[in-house]
């Protein structure tokens, strides 16, 4: 204590240094403590028990910013008896700057889903800033920038390799809005899977990549909202697109239709997606496989597109039951496990598991069904 | 210099600026300088708060019209007539307070999504359209009071004597399979695994089996409720609801005057019963469309 007094000139000096030292001290163990507490433990491995291997949910844990709910979420997914999921992961957010990856997030979902023993579907997109020109919205991608995409979806696919066994690229693609609202193009479409594909493939060779999920719609010839889903495909095939894809990704909703509702070409419902089955194997794709990676009812009382609750139980079971019996297809996810928060509209009424947790009656009948039991009705 | 400068400014002023210099003037001067800063500082505070200058009441008041957004796909709140018209509820609703204003209502007809982006852009004053409160957009729009109460109740027979969800162990609840209702029941169930949850495909089906005594009580929105009570079932609702879904009237947040006016009017209706009035008229099921 004299000593520092001495060596700094003031019988105060020594007070002061210790003061700072101690202060210094508990700001470290603070942080310490904080890291530490806010680290969610992943918990001993599981396994998912369901008699039905081809259920899925798509889970929203993008902007679920507390990684105990992503674990939660992930849990509740296990139970349910879904052994796949697909979540996004927007490339905007995991490479802000080129070549500067943050995966933080990723990492917590991945491996939350792994250890609950859940099979990880990534849809890619989302463009950075710095990969679009100035005002065009984040699902704006020209050409020129294919290769920067390609570059974070291989980066990706490394990472991630032995964990994430499917990648989708895009979303929608066949939608005006879902194109950086410009006019859509299978044919561009197809030039990014034949940038972007050999790319991912080179990083991981054993992951499966994803094409498609297209919306299902019955918009017109020359509608500048989107294209019809047959047509785009079929595009899609006509510029190529059949060597750059493992597996085609299939948005395949029920609206007001039940799911045993007969395929119809100008109606969308269910069982559209033996249409776009049909556009594979009249390309000579029959070698591929198809996973549903977007479908589900909805069961909100105002929303015109909406059945009763009882209606959409039977008709979810009744989708897995059917996608279960289609050999040519490997998954399926409904939309959507749970919100982050509440959108006080329709969308609410898609989900399985309120924003708070709460088991839905609809998750309890599905459980039901994937642990061989029958609908409590 | 400074002396043929200030001169020339009132006392006050020349106080306020010079004063500080000279020992005698300096009270003068705190004074008047703490009188200006209050001045301004409460025009700063209420500029930050919105204030009085409510520019949608201002405008409902020059133009003598009221926008009022709705989505009318929702009988018997919001539906449109044979004619194309919009009718219920919520449309007599918006009248009766823009009659109490002295001005004329427009519908406005947007999809139940768009109305609150349809708010905050400006093409509409309100929205009057079987809004839930939304506490997460409480920093973007402002709220009036509750008009109607759409959340989960539990129903009994008027001779019942259940009084609450306390009384119900042991007892026979009835619901539509996979509804709201349904998950308030199977959440009541985890508390009290007596009570025993029958399921139906419809909510008319609920009640029926709660009429001819298979079922002790029902759980169902208050809307359906209210329109079971509507059309002659002789049932009540004891307790509050299970799960509160108030709707609202929403505004642009800053629209003080506007949600004082909203606010008083609908107590000026729930104390002259003319809320109860609108729903036997709306509830009764013998509305034309």
């Amino acid at each position: 204590m004299n000593r520092i007094a001495k060596r700094w000139g003031h019988p105060r000096a020594s007070r002061f240094i210790i003061g700072l030292l101690l202060l210094f001290g508990a700001t470290v163990l603070y942080l310490a403590l904080s890291a530490y507490l806010s680290t969610v433990p992943l918990g001993p491995q599981q396994v998912v028990t369901t008699i039905n291997p081809k259920m899925g949910v798509h889970t929203r844990l993008t902007d679920e910013a507390e990684e105990w709910k992503i674990k939660r979420s992930l849990e509740m997914v296990r139970t349910m008896g879904a052994p796949w999921i697909v979540e996004y992961f927007p490339w905007a957010y995991y490479e802000p700057e080129p070549g500067h990856f943050e995966w933080n997030h990723p990492d917590a979902v991945i491996n939350h889903a792994n250890r609950q023993g859940l099979t990880v579907i990534a849809r890619l997109g989302f463009v950075p800033e710095w990969a679009r020109p100035a005002n065009t919205l984040p699902l704006y991608l020209d050409e020129e920038h294919y290769a920067d995409f390609g570059r974070f979806a291989a980066a990706f696919a490394a990472r991630y390799r032995g964990r994430v066994s499917h990648i989708i690229l895009w979303n929608e693609p066949n939608l005006s809005q879902e194109w950086g609202f410009r006019p859509v193009d299978p044919e561009g479409y197809v030039e990014l899977l034949k940038v972007v594909y050999p790319m991912i493939k080179q990083a991981n060779p054993d992951v499966q990549v994803l094409a498609g999920a297209l919306a299902p719609t019955l918009a017109p010839p020359g509608s500048e909202w989107g294209m019809d889903d047959l047509v785009y495909l079929q595009r899609m095939y006509d510029a190529g697109a059949r060597d750059f894809f493992d597996s085609l990704a299939i948005h395949s909703y029920g609206w007001s239709f039940d799911a045993d509702d007969s395929p119809d070409p100008t109606v969308v419902n269910f069982r559209r997606a033996e249409l776009v089955r049909e556009v594979m194997l009249r390309n000579g794709d029959e070698g591929k496989q198809a996973m549903i990676t977007e479908s589900g009812w909805n069961d909100h009382p105002r929303w015109t597109k909406g059945v009763s609750p009882g209606r959409r139980i039977e008709n979810t079971i009744r989708a897995y039951e059917m996608a279960a019996e289609w050999l040519w297809l490997d998954a399926i996810a409904l939309w959507a496990f749970r919100y982050p928060w509440d959108a006080k509209s329709y969308q609410d009424n898609f989900t399985f598991v309120g924003t708070d947790f709460e088991p839905k009656p609809i998750y309890l009948e599905v459980q039901t069904y994937s642990r061989g039991g029958r609908p409590t009705k | 210099m400074s002396g043929r400068i200030f001169g020339r400014f009132p006392a006050w002023l020349r106080t306020l600026l010079v004063g500080w210099t000279t020992p005698k003037h300096r009270p003068v001067a705190l004074i008047v300088s703490i009188l200006v800063l209050g001045v301004i500082g409460s025009w700063l505070f209420s500029q930050l708060l919105g204030g009085d200058d409510d520019q949608t009441w201002e405008h409902i008041q020059q133009t003598g019209a009221w926008r009022v957004g709705m989505d009318p796909s929702f009988p018997p709140f919001d539906l449109l007539d044979s004619e194309g018209n919009p009718m219920g509820y919520d449309v007599d609703l918006a009248r009766a307070i823009a009659a109490r204003w002295g001005i004329q209502v427009e519908i406005v007809a947007t999809g139940f999504d768009g109305l609150t982006d349809a708010l905050m852009a400006g093409r509409i004053d309100s929205v009057i359209s079987a809004l839930p409160h939304d506490p997460r957009l409480t920093a973007d729009l402002s709220y009036s009071s509750s008009y109607f109460e759409a959340g989960v109740r539990l129903a009994v027979i008027e001779s019942s004597p259940i009084s609450s969800v306390a009384d119900l162990a042991g007892k026979r609840l009835a619901v539509e399979w996979g509804s709201n209702g349904d998950a308030e029941a199977r959440r009541l169930q985890r508390d009290e695994p007596l009570i025993q949850r029958h399921t139906f495909s419809t909510p008319q089906e609920a009640l029926g089996a709660l009429l001819n005594g298979e079922a002790d009580g029902i759980l169902v929105d208050g809307v359906t409720l209210r329109q079971m009570q509507a059309d002659g079932a002789g049932i009540v609702a004891v307790g509050p609801a299970l799960e509160s879904t108030p709707y609202v009237i929403a505004m642009p947040l800053g629209a003080t005057m506007l949600q004082e006016e909203i606010n008083a009017v609908l107590a000026d209706f729930v104390a002259t019963g003319f809320l109860d009035t609108l729903e036997i008229r709306w509830f009764s099921g013998g509305f034309d469309q």
